[in-house]
């Protein structure tokens, strides 16, 4: 493999465990919100215990999201210093503002929202929850207006071959970001509220003493995947109309067109192949399709069981089928992913920087070296956060430790 | 203005995170069986999710703000910031993971985590430092990476003596004695400070050309953030009495 082929696997990587991460924590996020605000309104200790229990699923893949992001913001200046010394002036700038706008809050108030349970005033404690909810979806906000610039660079002027911004209203406002921004978010309460539905499916089928708790998480789950696969596809729909041009010929696969796109760009650009790895480009959004239609399918017929008591408490064909169902809008999200991204190659910034000159100046040998050693920990990563899920949910909602109350070692002192 | 905000943002991570960084060098010396390696996490438990999230900012102050600064010191670097976001991952795993499953192996292997990761990233920090600040590379750069380690340790230990009590708070109070804790940490903190603008004093801080946009939403915001991690200090600003969430 020629070295840039082993910087975009290495970013491939850590983005593609990022995303899988960051779907589930936004999905979850807004779900454990909802929760809380039922729990504090009316004191119900069911919604407090469900707000403990699928909070702590929660934490649990946070603390994963959190660490891929690390190696994810600097590896664009590790490994891709072409792109930052070439769009950083646009491109940063979305970055900048979603670390200070949106994510330094965020992680601020998760901690204290983790921490200081039982410490602080409810009110207060449901506040940090939805502030924690939205600067994560803020967040998200932010990295889609900097990957919109890739798909789709505007506001910009080139000078003395560096990007400049000039249009800070058209950079927001592109949308190749915009859609994606709700396409995304769409996509990630399908993946929370399947998970949600799958885990209490699972408690049903074993005839769960915790009935109560599990049929309502269980009604909210495919409550909020429901509309959510509406939401998510009518924006994926609208999404086909901003591809760019060599994507959609990708997609269409038709000779005619690859042939007239590659002309196209060739005439713009020069000589050069200007096509996307076409298999990938068509698997992924096949995979994306198909996969989408059988959650929508589920998702509408499973709306319409829960409505029957008796059902949701004993049919357990169903109840396995929901289980099963966790992972599919993970792999949803991702085949999604990859149609966005590898339909853009050859191009970094499409259209401006090719995804060979973005590259740092650094060896093979440093590249083999870090490729390793961020591959053996996200390997880690992803095998440990999925096996401590699955194991907390299986536990169910009596062996949470968020939001205990711990023994004390003793009154409290002032440190100062 | 540029360079006040990405001082601002760097200064604010190493007093603050360099707390955390330290205590989890000297967790085996604190803590001497899991319990009291739980408490002496404690410590800093509460604090390292929004003290981490500085070097974040000061990372995005760089993209949005020294692009091509990012890129030549990140891939100049390579192989040192690799290592250093390595450890750091590390040591997030093990502080996170410790506490999921209740046996004594599985604490074991992550408290090993922290203390790796910790030490990993105080000597990441000192080589990076170091190069930036001497010029110094090859074998030789050990030293004054130690030197930055060794001030990362007391750092940790000021903090936890600040934050501990019993016997635990008299272990990290071998280098500063029974009243000094606070002197101590201010004495550190001041070190860490000195170092991080002697090292800014060398780095080509030529700013792009966003500084117009960002600047403003910037300044803008750092009372907020500000204001955010207030309310986490005085909501801990109690010694340790109990085990954290983790």
């Amino acid at each position: 493999m020629e070295t840039v082929d082993l910087a975009r696997l290495q970013f491939a990587l850590t983005a593609g465990a990022h995303f899988l991460f960051v779907a589930l924590t936004l999905g979850l996020a807004t779900l454990v919100a909802v929760i809380q605000t039922r729990a504090t309104l009316t004191r119900s200790p069911v919604h407090l215990r469900m707000t403990r229990f699928w909070g702590q699923l929660y934490i649990i893949n946070y603390a994963m999201g959190i660490v891929t992001g690390l190696v994810m913001e600097f590896q664009l200046g590790l490994s891709w210093s072409g792109l930052t010394e070439f769009a950083g002036n646009v491109f940063g700038s979305a970055l900048a503002i979603e670390t200070i706008v949106a994510f330094f809050i965020e992680s601020t108030f998760l901690g204290l929202w983790i921490f200081g349970w039982n410490k602080l005033n409810r009110w207060a404690h449901l506040a940090l929850i939805w502030v924690v909810t939205l600067t994560a979806h803020a967040s998200a906000f932010w990295i889609l207006i900097s990957n919109g610039f890739l798909q789709n660079p505007v506001g910009y002027q080139l000078k003395d071959g560096v990007l400049r911004l000039t249009d800070f209203g058209a950079l927001v406002a592109n949308p190749a970001a915009l859609i994606a921004f709700f396409h995304v978010g769409g996509g990630a309460l399908i993946v929370g509220g399947f998970l949600m539905a799958g885990v209490s499916a699972y408690h049903l089928a074993k005839r769960t003493a915790e009935q109560d708790f599990f049929r309502k998480s269980l009604r909210l789950g495919i409550g909020v995947a429901l509309p959510a696969t509406l939401f998510t596809a009518t924006f994926g729909g609208i999404g086909f109309q901003t591809l760019q041009p060599t994507k959609l010929a990708a997609w269409s696969g038709s000779a005619n067109r690859l042939a007239e796109a590659q002309a196209e760009m060739a005439a713009k650009y020069g000589p050069g192949d200007y096509l996307p790895p076409l298999g990938w480009v068509h698997a992924g959004g096949i995979t994306m399709l198909t996969l989408f239609a059988v959650l929508f399918f589920v998702a509408g017929v499973s709306f319409l069981l829960m409505l029957f008591r008796p059902v949701v408490r004993g049919f357990r064909p169903w109840h396995r089928l929901l289980t099963a169902l966790i992972p599919v809008p993970f792999v949803t999200m991702i085949a999604g992913w990859i149609f966005r991204e590898m339909g853009r190659q050859p191009w970094t910034v499409y259209g401006l920087l090719k995804t060979a000159d973005a590259m740092s100046p650094v060896s093979s040998g440093q590249i083999r070296f870090s490729l390793t050693a961020f591959g053996t920990v996200f390997a880690v990563l992803i095998l440990v956060n999925y096996w401590l899920l699955a194991r907390t949910a299986r536990k169910g909602p009596n062996a949470v430790t968020l939001g205990d109350r711990p023994l004390a070692l003793g009154a409290p002192t002032l440190t100062f | 203005m540029e360079i006040l905000i990405l001082a601002f943002f760097a200064l604010g991570y190493l007093v603050l995170a360099g707390a955390d960084i330290g205590v989890g060098m000297v967790l085996p010396y604190l803590g001497r069986t899991a319990g009291e390696r739980r408490e002496a996490i404690a410590a800093i438990a509460p604090f390292f999710l929004g003290n981490e999230v500085w070097l974040v900012a000061t990372a995005g102050v760089l993209a949005g703000l020294f692009p091509a600064l990012e890129g030549s010191l990140l891939s100049g670097n390579y192989s040192l910031v690799v290592a250093l976001v390595l450890s750091w991952v590390l040591r997030d795993m093990g502080l996170w993971l410790r506490g999921r499953l209740p046996g004594v192996r599985w604490q074991g292997f992550w408290d090993g985590a922290v203390v790796t990761g910790s030490w990993g990233l105080a000597l990441s920090w000192g080589w990076l430092l170091s190069d930036v600040l001497l010029g110094i590379h090859g074998p030789i750069a050990v030293l004054p990476a130690l030197l930055v380690a060794a001030l990362f340790a007391t750092h940790g230990l000021a903090f936890a003596t600040l934050r501990l009590r019993g016997v635990l708070r008299a272990r990290a109070a071998v280098l500063s004695g029974g009243a000094g804790e606070g002197r101590t940490y201010a004495l550190t903190a001041t070190a860490l400070v000195a170092i991080g603008v002697l090292a800014g004093f060398r780095l080509p801080l030529a700013p792009g050309t966003s500084g117009a946009l960002l600047v403003p939403v910037i300044l803008t915001m750092i009372p907020f953030l500000v204001a955010s991690q207030a309310w986490v200090w005085w909501t801990f600003r109690h010694r340790v009495s109990e085990p954290s969430y983790l």
